[in-house]
């Protein structure tokens, strides 16, 4: 198989717990063999339930999935033998973490000396040598993460999908699992990764798609992305008074198309392609209303612009996938 | 080589459930029982002229271990769902079918082992009369199937029911209702109301009680075959309803 081999391929993904209601709504993509796809999306939005639906839990509604080349309807347990999963919820055994590690290296067929070479190795490598006779249920939700997160690493794979797999962790550690992953992306490891963290989205995604509402709004390259809001900076504004609603109103009639505002509370997020032109606006409507500015600022933007930017116009591609 | 995925179902599953909190229910509960009640009531016993109490309670509480292992099962499925290991042993190399048998053949190891400690617990406290080869087999057999049917109970109930109370509630009655209204501690009575003795008649654990019993005596009977042709078609409906229910439910709560 070579390196740009597709490993997953979804065409027109839909999937409904209840009749009628999609939690995942036409989704079309592709993942190639040996990059780290993340997605993207806000509670709710569909990203665990389309990992449920590539690692075969649960069976799409319409639209067709290969994995692997496979399909999951016909082929599941095929699939799920060469795939690893971190959940979003915690699973373990009631036992000690390193039974855990070792119960799941037998589950996965490891011979003994392998199984324990892994398990001291992964101990070693997560930071989970003070822990390892610690049954699991006694640990802190950052300390089981590490655990869930090193116990799927025992066994080899092809495709490794993380549902938000640094949730509850220290920035250490979180550290530690993004350089984890990048170094079995380099050993040619193929990555499926949910998150609502922008900054590990950026520092580990090739590429990147944002879901919502179970709909694809955005599927580019990290550098794509950022090119697509090229010509755009971003302007954070926070005012004062009561009147901020009707301020925020008016600034958006008044910007039009071209510019995105994103309001929350007294504050918000004004992507705009031409911000001295924006900056102007904003003076002149805040002293028009007799609106007090606390905090104005003009930056460049990050992938988190581009992600409100993206769920923001619910519905609306802006990328192609 | 790798063991199948069966074996490795099975292999976690005896290794997370025998610690001693497990142990305690599983085997020191009966224990308790046949100690207890095997020498408390022996002189009520002794004084209605039936022999040995002992000898009457030992294949009862060897039967009760269908019960005990069935929970076990129950408790293993409803363990995984709350806790997040079926979700994970299903998206891993396993089907649900084998996970399902897993639980089974573990519940009947567990009886089995249960009721091999029980009946040696009874060799070594009192003389229990010579039991044959044979019987040891049927004993089995029958602990066994109904293993099978209360492990398939409590799978089903363990598939049905959304909440940890809910879950032990049910257990508990189950356990007391099955294990008091048999034929486990103490015959039929014709001095008991005839509702209280309806009940008796249609506990499994009757059947398996006076099976195992007939077995342990020597005295089996042809109504004790019936007995147990009954058990195993109600062993086959509740297995398709736990197998049906378990496919159909959800593998985690939310």
């Amino acid at each position: 198989m070579s390196d740009s081999e597709t490993v997953i391929q979804a065409e027109q993904i839909r999937h409904a717990y209840t009749p009628g209601r999609y939690a995942l709504n036409g989704l079309s993509f592709s993942v190639r063999r040996g990059e780290v796809f993340g997605l993207l999306g806000r509670n709710g939005a569909g990203k665990s339930t389309l990992i449920k639906v590539m690692t075969t839990l649960l069976r799409p509604s319409e639209g067709s999935l290969r994995v692997l080349g496979l399909n999951p309807a016909r082929d599941g347990r095929r699939i799920r033998s060469r795939i690893g999963v971190v959940q979003q919820g915690e699973s373990f055994d009631f036992t000690t973490v390193e039974g855990n590690l070792d119960i799941y290296g037998v589950l996965w067929g490891l011979p003994a000396d392998e199984r324990i070479r892994r398990r001291n190795e992964l101990i070693a490598r997560f930071g989970l040598d003070d822990l390892r006779r610690r049954r699991s249920f006694d640990l802190s939700g950052g300390q089981k993460r590490r655990v869930q997160v090193a116990r799927e690493f025992m066994h080899d794979m092809e495709i490794l999908f993380l549902d938000e797999p640094t949730v509850g962790l220290d920035v250490i550690m979180r550290r530690t699992l993004l350089d984890s992953i990048r170094a079995e992306v380099r050993r040619g490891l193929t990555v499926v990764f949910t998150t609502h963290n922008l900054e590990e989205a950026d520092y580990l995604c090739d590429r990147i798609a944002v879901v919502d509402q179970g709909r694809l709004l955005a599927l580019e390259t990290l550098e794509n992305l950022k090119r697509l809001y090229g010509g755009r900076k971003t302007i954070d504004l926070t005012v004062s008074g009561t009147e901020g609603e009707a301020f925020y109103r008016s600034l958006r009639t008044r910007l039009g198309e071209d510019s995105t505002v994103t309001v929350s509370g007294r504050s918000a997020v004004i992507l705009a392609s031409d911000p001295k032109g924006a900056l102007a606006v904003i003076l002149a409507l805040a002293q028009e209303r007799g609106v007090g500015l606390d905090w104005l600022n003009v930056r460049q933007n990050t992938l988190e612009d581009v992600f409100l930017k993206s769920v923001g116009h619910e519905g609306e591609s802006i990328g192609s996938a | 080589m790798a063991l199948p995925n069966l074996l490795r179902l099975i292999y976690r599953n005896i290794r997370v459930n025998t610690d001693p909190g497990s142990l305690i229910i599983l085997v020191g509960l009966p224990a308790m029982y046949l100690v207890f009640f095997g020498f408390g009531f022996q002189s009520l016993a002794g004084g209605a002229g039936s022999g040995s109490y002992i000898d009457y309670l030992t294949p009862g509480i060897m039967s009760f271990q269908a019960v005990m292992a069935g929970t076990v099962g129950g408790s293993m499925l409803w363990a995984d769902r709350r806790y997040g290991m079926l979700a994970q042993l299903l998206v891993g190399p396993f089907t649900r079918l084998q996970y399902l048998l897993g639980i089974m053949f573990t519940s009947v190891l567990f009886a089995l082992g249960g009721a091999a400690v029980m009946m040696g617990m009874a060799l070594v406290l009192v003389q229990v009369p010579a039991i044959s080869a044979v019987a040891v087999l049927v004993m089995f057999a029958v602990i066994t199937l109904g293993a099978i049917f209360f492990g398939s109970l409590m799978l089903l109930i363990a598939a049905l029911v959304k909440s940890n109370n809910a879950y032990n509630s049910v257990q508990i009655l189950v356990i007391f209702v099955v294990n008091f209204a048999s034929t486990v501690f103490y015959p039929i009575s014709s001095s008991l109301p005839a509702a209280l003795r309806y009940l008796f008649l249609i506990n499994p654990l009757t059947y398996i009680a006076n099976a195992v019993r007939g077995a342990f005596t020597g005295t089996l009977t042809a109504s004790d075959g019936i007995q147990l042709a009954v058990l195993a078609a109600e062993t086959v409906v509740v297995l398709f309803l736990a197998t049906r229910a378990y496919l159909r439910s959800d593998v985690t709560l939310e």
